[in-house]
């Protein structure tokens, strides 16, 4: 074989061409931030950037930026720039080429020229085949800059040349009306040609070849990553921002500030005042109430999880103890891990349905508590076989084995070695099961559901509520088989009321923003134990 | 011939179990048999008590617990194993119920909604081939078309978002990231995951649909694009964090020796590590088509809730109903035939994921078993 | 453990253990300097390697000639492995790890600003002490390096471009894998899975898939540790082969291994410290260290 490829084991320093490269990263990163706040309307397309209107100006970094590119692709070819390019740019980047140059050509042929059906698809086919030829004929430096700086520049172009004013709109013609407007085009445009040139520059700047790829590649993985994590932080931000006010609305501290709340143990009663009063969780809706909370449904999302770890914890994990410790692993295993694997992707709202259509003329015929609790139940059940399941299997084998070598039963080795020691598995599992359902809105919706606007009356007292009774089935509970509100439901209330219903509450909206926040709070907070247990427990089991 | 030796051991492990079962009556006392006995048998009465909607069924299931807990203090072993083993039992009958209820309750629509087709009368069918749906005027007819290409149309898209971006950022997070990153972002992906889709939905509801109304001049609130959008950022975290596992997973020696022969990290990552975690990964992409499939609650809160096609049919920008929303919607007026349709939603949703969930653990077994289990 | 033990051959009244002295410090670096003709591979110098706060290697310094076979051993845990694995930077990898001092390369430094890792390692082979073949094809397995390189172009834009370059392809997967020994068992079957093989022939596959990157240095960490006497001496016998043409520094903790293939051997102690560096046959006959005789001679270790 012809010896392999050799380059330079130590790389100079940077030469003036990797800083040519580098400043077009820059400026596209630029344009990208720009198209971003272009986007969110923090710059407006009609006023003007640093003096100069804001449309020309984007369409005059957009011409700079793809001349910058193909002037660099084309040098490295000719020599000037000292690359490491491939024969060609790749198939991936082939197929994106063609695909952007599809799009161009379909739309300068039916926008522009106005041809028909099948002229534009005859455009768009010859620019597509056109930009394919690009991408692969010529060299990979060539290869993958040129179809993205031509079509950054044409851009560009059109951005400069006035042919689309900031105010300019496309009906789509379609029979229920919506429109592409260059208030939304404009930015989604420039940041898409800050990507394309950016990844080239990148990879001009790594020198083409595996080293470029990877600089061009990291490049979007890294904005990725940062777009994921600021997204979803923006997310809880801002819904942290809305509802702090709405929360902390009348908050004050002291001695005997709070309501009063009565403990009764064996007889002996102790009625004491909270010395904090958050009007909002403590509070029910009422005519009287100075501020108004949710009380209720934060009690009724607590028995909600109480009723359902009840009944789904120590059915969960003694299936898992049958399946790992008893049963002999084959066939019927198999079934139930596939079918507790299909139970626990099962939609939300199929369990709704199901308690609707099975637990609610058990219960009295109407919504209530109870339901409630039996469906998160049934919800949490497969997800506490599976974690408690995953955690009795990591149990060592040579644990149960040491243990029956001292004589000892089969039960008492589960009890005294492998319950122990899966604990961690199952707690953690539970936790985070627990923290799906308690934000779960679509099962209690069809089994509990309650109001809009709840009165404190209404708060669940379900331990004071049970009560012997002379007919069958002797012991009832009214609080358990009534309807009762919880934080999620409580929120889609409130959406679904809209704005007209605002009821007592004063401000409805900071009331809503609010009840999202306590959610969010209570959801979050669940998880965010379970996972600090989980890694505590792994890093405990790692070091030992 | 596989069929004949198939049923030679089932019979064998039948006759397996009978005589397993004679052994076990044999060797244990009676009074423990008894225990056992009454314990089954009043647990056996309550469960028919309770589907038959009786009031007495406490009755033996209060005699279930006394014996149970009799049997708990006298014969510890032997009740705990029966206990488990009811467990186990009662979990396989929750599903079985499950599935039986959901399909029971959707029979009668199914029959209203039959079409003729050659001369055969096939129940059902006319809910997929004609796209009307009206519970209201006569003719009444309950349509599945247009809440399928809702459905289908917001799992498009937020497949579109959540898988690229979900295994790029899982890639980021378990080869490219620094420790320390991956040690903060990780937990705080999976929190995220928790956020409540409600939570999601009211976001949406209140802020990007009228800002997407305003930039697309439509009329009104509620589009498939933003829906998906949404629940494809729901189901973003829990994509990165499975699929993150599953490349965690695959063996250090393969990546090493990738690099020990002089590859970049990225062509490690795309052509061995990538390549090896494939099934973990696409059980990652596919439990996150699960979630957008059947999520219901952002759906419900930002469309619109009128049950019928958009026009054209590829018209992202108006957002009519999707499965889930539908019977979220209307469970509240709907009864007979109405409310039977919701749970024929019910059941293309529960046997679609189930086909996925299905899908995606065989896809994983297949690799474990072609790699050794070593991935 | 039976360091009092006096060996009258040797005048090594000073165990290496003492901390402080000229002298003890002086007769290292004597043990361990190491005369040979023909050129410097690497050189190594004052190499120190921390694992947190663990110090594996202490101060190492050895040249490794071209073309000639170099057998690390030492007592399990005594940085030989992370010897090998700081001279092509696999240990970079390692997020705790940190390392001081120099390695060159025909007289470049591997450790500053701006080397390029893809270009050493590609000269620079390794085979590691488990088989770690990819899960692909025996071809694939092969081709993997010069593919990534871009020395062979199989791609599909690559054929529709009638610049396909399956002959090279084919020529380059026999060549490696006659170098390896390992063509007369495999020839049939190129296109089967390399995890079908068995361990044998999985690293003989990792030394072809080595040798096809065409490296001028091959590391390989005890690369018959988890082999079977058969395939283990078809390996050996691999190994002197394969000094003709390069430069292969080996880890391994079996001596008589060391003594059969190796030309020089240098002998790492507990401690992460190298005892002595010298001519096989000198080394394992003549050691000058009373603690590498006591090794050698399997009193510890």
């Amino acid at each position: 074989m012809a010896g392999a490829t050799r380059t330079r084991l130590v790389r100079e320093d940077t030469s003036g061409a990797d800083a040519v490269a580098a400043l077009a990263v820059g400026v596209a990163s630029v344009l990208f931030g720009l198209g971003l706040a272009a986007m969110f309307e923090v710059v407006g397309l009609t006023g003007t950037l640093a003096g100069v209107p804001t449309l020309p100006l984007l369409g005059g970094l957009l011409l700079v930026q793809g001349v910058a590119v193909v002037v660099f692709g084309v040098g490295s070819r000719f020599g000037a720039v000292e690359t490491n390019p491939r024969p060609d740019a790749g198939i991936v980047a082939a197929v994106a080429f063609t695909l952007i140059w599809l799009v161009v050509g379909g739309l300068v042929a039916s926008q522009v020229l106005g041809l028909g059906l099948a002229g534009w698809l005859l455009g768009a086919i010859l620019t597509g085949a056109a930009g394919f030829a690009a991408t692969v004929l010529p060299r990979e430096d060539v290869g993958s800059t040129l179809p993205a700086g031509v079509v950054t520049a044409l851009v560009g172009l059109v951005f400069l040349s006035g042919y689309i004013a900031p105010t300019s709109v496309w009906d789509l013609g379609w029979e229920q009306k919506a429109s592409l407007t260059a208030e939304f085009m404009v930015p989604v445009v420039t940041v898409f040609c800050a990507l394309l040139t950016g990844w080239a520059a990148a990879k001009a700047y790594g020198g083409f070849g595996a080293r470029g790829r990877r600089v061009g590649a990291y490049l979007l993985v890294y904005l990725n990553a940062a777009a994921i994590v600021g997204v979803l932080f923006a997310l809880v931000a801002f819904t942290v921002f809305k509802g702090v006010p709405g929360l902390f609305r009348g908050l004050t501290f002291g001695p005997g500030v709070g309501p009063e709340s009565t403990v009764a143990l064996f007889g002996a009663s102790v009625t004491f005042s909270w010395p904090v009063y958050l009007p909002f969780a403590m509070n029910g809706v009422g005519l009287l109430n100075d501020l108004n909370g949710v009380l209720p449904a934060i009690v009724g999302t607590f028995w909600l999880v109480v009723g359902a770890v009840l009944f789904a914890v120590p059915l969960g994990v003694g299936a898992a103890i049958f399946l790992t410790e008893y049963a002999e692993r084959g066939r019927f295993t198999q079934v139930v891990e596939v079918a507790t694997n299909g139970l626990w992707s099962t939609p939300s709202i199929v369990f709704g349905l199901f308690g609707f259509a099975f637990l609610i003329p058990r219960f009295g015929n109407g919504k209530s508590l109870l339901a409630g609790m039996l469906t998160l139940g049934f919800m949490l059940l497969p997800l506490v076989v599976i974690t408690s399941r995953e955690a009795m299997l990591s149990v060592p084998d040579e644990y149960r084995d040491a243990s029956a070598a001292l004589g000892v039963t089969k039960w008492q080795t589960i009890r005294s070695v492998v319950l122990p020691a899966a604990l961690p598995g199952v707690v953690t599992g539970t936790i985070l099961g627990v923290g799906r359902i308690a934000g779960e809105t679509a099962p209690i919706l069809l089994t509990m559901a309650g109001g809009v606007f709840v009165p404190g009356s209404q708060t669940a007292d379900v331990i004071g509520g049970f009560q012997f009774t002379a007919a069958p089935p002797f012991v009832s509970n009214p609080e358990l088989l009534q309807a009762t509100s919880a934080l999620p439901y409580q929120l889609y209330a409130l959406i679904t009321a809209g704005v007209g219903a605002s009821g007592n509450v004063g401000n409805p909206d900071q009331f809503r923003w609010a009840t999202a926040l306590i959610l969010l709070l209570v959801v979050l907070s669940f998880y965010a134990v379970g996972i600090v247990t989980r890694y505590y427990f792994r890093r405990k089991l790692d070091y030992e | 011939m596989a069929q004949a030796t198939s049923e030679d051991t089932d019979a064998e492990a039948l006759g397996h179990l009978v005589r397993r079962f004679r052994n076990f009556v044999d060797e244990t006392d009676r009074e423990a048999l008894a225990v056992v006995g009454v314990m089954t048998a009043a647990l056996l009465t309550a469960f028919v008590g309770f589907l038959a909607v009786s009031s007495y069924t406490i009755v033996p299931f209060a005699v279930f617990l006394v014996t149970a807990s009799y049997g708990w203090l006298r014969h510890q072993g032997l009740t705990a194993r029966l206990l488990t083993l009811t467990m186990t039992v009662s979990t396989i009958l929750i599903l079985i119920l499950i599935t039986a209820f959901i399909f029971v309750e959707a029979v009668p629509v199914v029959f209203y909604e039959s079409a003729t087709v050659f001369g055969i009368e096939i129940p059902g069918l006319r809910m997929f081939i004609q796209p009307e749906w009206d519970a209201v005027s006569s003719p009444i007819r309950y349509s599945m078309v247009p809440m399928i290409h809702g459905t289908v149309m917001v799992t498009l898209v937020a497949t579109a978002v959540a898988a690229p971006l979900g295994v790029a950022a899982a890639l980021f997070l378990s080869e490219i990231a620094p420790r320390t990153v991956r040690e903060l972002v990780k937990p705080g992906v999976e929190i995220l995951a928790g956020i409540p889709s409600i939570v999601y939905g009211f976001i949406g509801f209140t802020v990007l649909s009228p800002w997407a109304s305003d930039q697309f001049n439509i009329l009104g609130q509620g589009t498939y694009l933003f829906v998906g959008v949404v629940v494809g950022l729901m189901a973003l975290p829990t994509v990165v964090s499975v699929a993150e596992d599953a490349l965690n997973s695959v063996p250090e020696s393969m990546k090493s020796g990738s690099l020990a022969v002089g590859t970049t990290d990225w062509q490690t990552m795309t052509s061995i590590t990538l390549p090896a975690a494939f099934s973990g990964v696409s059980a990652a992409v596919l439990l996150g088509v699960g979630r957008a499939i059947g999520e219901t609650m952002a759906a419900t809160v930002m469309l619109r809730g009128v049950p019928k096609l958009t026009d054209p049919l590829y018209n992202v920008f108006y957002g009519q109903e999707t499965l889930t929303s539908l019977i979220a919607r209307n469970y509240g007026e709907a009864d007979g035939l109405q409310m039977d349709a919701l749970f024929v939603a019910g059941v293309i949703l529960f046997v679609t994921v189930l086909v996925i969930s299905v899908g995606s653990q065989y896809v994983e077994w297949r690799m474990r078993k072609k790699f050794g289990g070593d991935v | 453990m039976s360091e009092t033990k006096q060996n009258p051959r040797k005048d090594t009244t000073q165990p290496l253990q003492t901390t402080s002295g000229e002298s003890e410090e002086k007769l290292r670096s004597e043990w361990t300097e190491y005369e040979f003709d023909g050129r410097t591979k690497l050189a190594v110098e004052d190499l120190d390697v921390y694992y947190g706060d663990d110090h594996a290697l202490k101060s190492v310094s050895m040249d490794i000639p071209e073309q000639s076979v170099t057998a690390l051993i030492g007592p399990s845990g005594c940085g030989k492995s992370t010897f090998l694995r700081c001279l092509n930077r696999m240990n970079d990898r390692i997020n705790s790890a940190r390392v001081d001092g120099s390695v060159a390369f025909d007289g470049k430094e591997i450790y500053q600003d701006g080397v390029d890792l893809v270009e050493l390692r590609k000269r620079v082979g390794m085979v590691f002490q488990s088989p770690n073949p990819f899960p692909k094809s025996i071809r694939a397995n092969i081709s993997y390096g010069p593919r990534k390189h871009g020395d062979i172009d199989t791609s599909l834009l690559a054929k529709v471009f009638g610049r396909s370059d399956e002959d090279a392809e084919e020529r380059l997967v026999e060549r490696s894998l006659r170098q390896a020994a390992l063509w007369e068992e495999v020839s049939d079957r190129l296109d089967d899975n390399a995890l079908g093989l068995s361990g044998g022939q999985q690293q003989r596959l990792c030394i072809a898939r080595a040798l096809a990157t065409d490296p001028e240095v091959l590391l390989m960490d005890e690369p018959a540790s988890a082999l079977d006497p058969i395939a283990t001496a078809k390996i050996e016998e691999l190994i002197h082969d394969l000094a003709e043409d390069y430069t292969v520094v080996i880890v391994t903790h079996n001596m008589q291994q060391a003594a059969r293939i190796s030309d020089q051997t240098a002998v790492f102690l507990t401690g992460g410290e190298l005892a002595e560096y010298g001519d096989t046959d000198q080394v394992f006959e003549d050691p000058q260290s009373q603690r590498v005789d006591d090794y050698i001679s399997g009193k510890f270790g």
